[in-house]
């Protein structure tokens, strides 16, 4: 009998966290066409940066991927007291693998857009955070957007660095060519990003920044994430052939 | 010491004794000794020593050292601005 009503408990609670996990789907969604504005307190403690805190009329972009986030996190809605005066939900996000970044917004319950967002190292420490703290009464009409990932990506990219390991739970979205020479895939867990650059030069180590030489260049990993698995995903790679990621290039900024 | 133990001194020093003689007939016979030795026919002029071929050896190895030296490595600031690239716009 207790089994029974455990397993239905768990069921229960799936299903909830399926809720949770769409309605900030359609939050996010919404957020691609509407956004709020007013003042906006913005502080970014990683990557670091001499002057941490700034305001701003609106709330930085997230890149958040839905399909991604649904199945890289485990979404939680909670009550909260109201962001900027108005009434919100708090959703949080924890991934399901690995070490990345959690995250927490609170959504505008009238608008279903997010108010403020903030990402969290897994031992609490505050990576960044958005804030209003005064909005506008009317939210304003926005195009916003993410790029689709193209389709074979992933094996490309597996395919260019043999014995790269993808961080738990990251996948690659695209690749762009680096000014400075070589180039730069980025990786996405529907909500974390890392940077992973293929570069003639190394870079020094840093918090967030792991590297080494593979053939004749260097491959870095850059992003919030602990050292440790930063370089394990580096660690196996093998060669690199860069022959199959050109039809995937970003086309190069315009340049009359 | 005085004026007097001075001069005495000075006075001892300018008197010549056997000692002094023997010493200054030794270094005559030593030196003619030598001059008999070395009476020969002066050598060829040596030839002027030859600098530039160091020079250019020195500064081949410091060409080759500048070309080959590794890159030294970017700052960490160079990885952060791969990341910010990809963060999203307004961070």
């Amino acid at each position: 009998m207790r089994r029974t009503l455990g397993l239905a408990g768990l069921l229960l609670t799936g299903a909830a966290h399926a809720a949770d996990v769409d309605d900030l789907t359609a939050a996010l969604r919404q957020a691609r066409t509407l956004a709020a504005r007013g003042t906006a307190e913005v502080s970014v403690f990683f990557p670091p940066r001499a002057v941490p805190t700034r305001t701003a009329a609106t709330l930085p972009a997230v890149p958040f991927r839905p399909a991604l986030l649904a199945a890289h996190f485990t979404v939680t809605r909670a009550d909260a007291p109201p962001v900027a005066g108005r009434d919100v939900t708090r959703f949080d996000l924890v991934p399901k693998v690995g070490q990345a970044a959690r995250w927490t917004l609170w959504v505008d319950r009238a608008w279903n857009i997010p108010l403020a967002y903030e990402e969290r190292m897994p031992d609490g420490t505050l990576a960044r955070r958005a804030t209003f703290t005064q909005v506008q009464p009317q939210a304003v009409k926005v195009k916003r957007g993410v790029p689709a990932i193209p389709a074979g990506l992933r094996p490309a990219v597996l395919a260019a660095l043999p014995g790269l390991r993808l961080p738990p739970g990251f996948v690659p979205t695209g690749v762009k060519v680096r000014p400075a020479g070589g180039l730069e895939v980025t990786l996405s867990d529907g909500a974390n990003v890392l940077a992973l650059v293929l570069a003639p030069r190394n870079v020094r180590a840093a918090p967030g920044v792991a590297s080494r030489r593979v053939g004749d260049g260097f491959v870095w990993l850059v992003g919030n994430l602990p050292a440790a698995p930063l370089r394990s995903a580096l660690a196996g790679i093998k060669s690199v052939d860069l022959a199959g990621l050109g039809t995937f290039l970003a086309p190069a900024a315009s340049n009359p | 010491m005085n004026d007097t133990e001075l001069d005495t001194l000075l006075a001892h020093a300018r008197t010549e004794t056997p000692a002094d003689a023997g010493a200054a007939d030794r270094f005559l016979a030593w030196h003619r000794a030598e001059q008999a030795g070395t009476a020969l026919p002066s050598p060829a002029p040596r030839a002027r020593p030859v600098w530039w071929p160091a020079l250019l050896g020195a500064a081949a190895v410091l060409t080759g050292a500048l070309v080959l030296r590794p890159a030294p490595d970017l700052p960490a600031s160079a990885a952060y601005d791969a990341y910010q690239g990809a963060l999203g716009e307004g961070w």
